[in-house]
């Protein structure tokens, strides 16, 4: 049995595959992850009338997204993992929401998937995807909109939930926009993913792995803009 | 009954297990771990202490079984900080042992981290219980509360600007001793003489029956000290003398607002709680000022900082009564203490 979650967003995204019977819920509204999550899986565990006992892995979109999401995300996944000794996989966010629009696009057709990133930026990543596997154009990263246009514009699909603002800057997109609801990213998307080759990593060490934050903590980034070298050890600890 | 505590309500990442016999709380495995990063920014980072959490809490958890010899399987409950603290720091511990409840179907309990540092000295101290007077002062909290029994708190005063380690913070600051300020205050007042006149904030209120009278204020006094090392023409010279005069006056209002709280009601047992609790300088005043009267109860300083230990005792409290959080259970930064009677004129005068 597998557990697909998708918290990067603001919707809580979770699907799970009994037997090959795929259930899907969905809450949608920033702030609701921490309170929604666990009864969202409950729910659809009761309507596969299975347990977790059943479980063998959980899929989980990593980033980058919301901080605060990608944490709920990554807590539920850890305790999953130590708890019913599952193994735990992931795919980029950006991928997840690329191939929930991929019938929009002729297989292997570029499509780029986005997400705001606030201060007028977006995160973005592009992606070439075939039934049996996907390829990486570029990687998640932050990019300025005119950025992106320059570099991806054409003939790509842009699949993406961004503010007006953002869209603005985008608006001279010569390829196809998906957007709005179609380029919201679902949890069933990542458990079609596993069909395709490269398109899900296995988590070596879930003890100390974390998110694709996509940027770092404002922090971190002035005092490492002020000083002129990484942070020393931003997850320092003593015990 | 054994129950599995989680704790990540500001910048220690702590996992324990405590087992609770006949009514006795003891500690079978306990780690926290210190985030160090936030010296280098003089305060704690919400941001930097949310990822850390999150990279830390899976092996946090996982030794803490280890050390208490222990499958997770064993666990009979767990029990999380729900708050007050960093939404985004509550958050991680949170949802990680809600959703290990979840998957072992084991029972959770979301707990008040001020209610945490009340039950820390019963794992320590297995003659305290209830009634008693409880000064928990930390860095994001300063108040004093009658505790007639477990589960019942009436407030009797709380800061109404700084909390105690809050102003230890800021003084460490102002004389460059880097941050946490608190430790390094009581190594320097140590050898310090108290030659600074420093105000006793709101000790007078003592006399006068009303909601002040076991109120605290620190601002004022971080101003005068403030002032007092601008006003130094050597601070080398006078750093000793102006944090053991800044200690005195901090401590001075602490110890005679707890010890004429315990007097009043007629208690004999007063509690210490709180990352502030860890000074010695406070226990060894507070019992010196209660010496005959009634006893002074604090946990060593490993229970009085944030840790999962006293979150699991209180937990397994109010487990024991049958209490139960929802699977929705969400952290709030303010969360009111259960069972908390609030301030009013009546009850402090």
């Amino acid at each position: 049995m597998r557990l697909a979650l998708d918290t990067a967003t603001d919707r809580v995204s979770v699907a799970l595959d009994a037997g090959g019977v795929v259930r899907t819920a969905e809450v949608r509204g920033a702030r609701r992850h921490a309170a929604a999550l666990l009864p969202l899986i409950g729910r659809l565990l009761g309507e596969g009338r299975t347990t977790l006992a059943a479980l063998d892995r959980v899929i989980l979109a990593d980033g980058p997204g919301s901080f605060t999401g990608l944490r709920v995300g990554a807590a539920v996944a850890k305790a999953l993992v130590a708890a019913r000794g599952v193994t735990l996989w992931t795919a980029p966010s950006l991928l997840a929401r690329a191939a929930g629009a991929a019938s929009s696009a002729a297989p292997g057709a570029v499509i780029v998937a986005a997400a705001d990133a606030l201060r007028g930026e977006l995160y973005a990543a592009a992606y070439r995807l075939w039934p049996d596997r996907v390829g990486v154009v570029e990687p998640p990263r932050v990019w300025r909109p005119d950025a992106l246009r320059r570099a991806l514009v054409a003939p790509a699909v842009l699949v993406a939930e961004l503010p007006d603002a953002l869209w603005a800057a985008l608006d001279r997109w010569a390829g196809c926009v998906v957007q709005g609801d179609a380029a919201a990213p679902h949890a069933a998307d990542l458990l079609a993913l596993a069909a395709r080759s490269g398109a899900l990593r296995r988590v070596e060490d879930p003890d100390i792995w974390e998110p694709e934050y996509g940027r770092p903590a404002e922090a971190q980034a002035r005092w490492e803009q002020a000083h002129g070298r990484a942070l020393p050890d931003p997850a320092g600890r003593s015990a | 009954m054994r129950v599995l505590g989680i704790e990540s309500s500001c910048d220690e990442t702590s996992a324990a297990v405590v087992t609770v016999d006949s009514g006795r709380a003891s500690v079978e495995g306990l780690v926290i771990l210190s985030q160090d990063v936030h010296r280098i920014f003089g305060g704690v980072v919400p941001e930097l202490a949310s990822r850390a959490h999150v990279q830390a809490i899976s092996g946090v958890t996982a030794q803490a079984l280890a050390d208490a010899g222990l499958e997770m399987n064993a666990i009979d409950g767990v029990a999380v900080t729900a708050g007050p603290g960093l939404v985004g720091a509550l958050l991680v511990g949170l949802m990680y042992g809600k959703t290990l409840a979840f998957a072992l179907e084991r029972p959770l309990v979301g707990v008040n981290h001020l209610e945490g540092h009340l039950f820390a000295p019963t794992l320590e101290d297995r003659d305290l219980a209830p009634p008693f007077v409880a000064l928990l002062v930390s860095g994001g909290h300063t108040m004093l509360l009658d505790v007639p029994a477990w589960g019942t708190y009436r407030l009797l005063g709380a800061t109404l600007d700084d909390a105690a380690g809050e102003a230890f913070d800021k003084v460490a600051t102002l004389l460059e001793l880097g941050y946490p300020g608190g430790p390094a205050i009581e190594r320097l007042a140590a050898g310090g003489r108290p030659r600074f006149r420093f105000p006793r904030p709101l000790l007078q209120e003592l006399e006068r029956p009303g909601p002040r009278r076991y109120a605290f204020s620190f601002s004022g006094l971080k101003t005068a000290v403030l002032r007092a090392v601008r006003a130094s023409t050597d601070l080398a010279a006078d750093r000793a003398d102006l944090a053991r005069s800044f200690q005195d006056a901090a401590l001075d209002v602490l110890v005679e607002k707890t010890a004429h709280a315990v007097e009043r009601l007629g208690y004999t047992t007063a509690l210490l709680g709180g990352g502030v609790a860890c000074n010695r300088a406070l226990a060894a005043r507070l019992r010196e000022r209660l010496a005959g009267a009634a006893r002074v109860s604090v946990a060593s300083p490993r229970l009085n900082t944030d840790n999962a230990a006293m979150i699991a005792a209180a937990g397994a409290w109010h487990l024991g009564r049958g209490e139960r959080s929802g699977w929705d259970l969400e952290p709030r930064d303010d969360l009111p203490i259960p069972g908390l009677l609030p301030l009013t004129s009546g009850t402090a005068a």
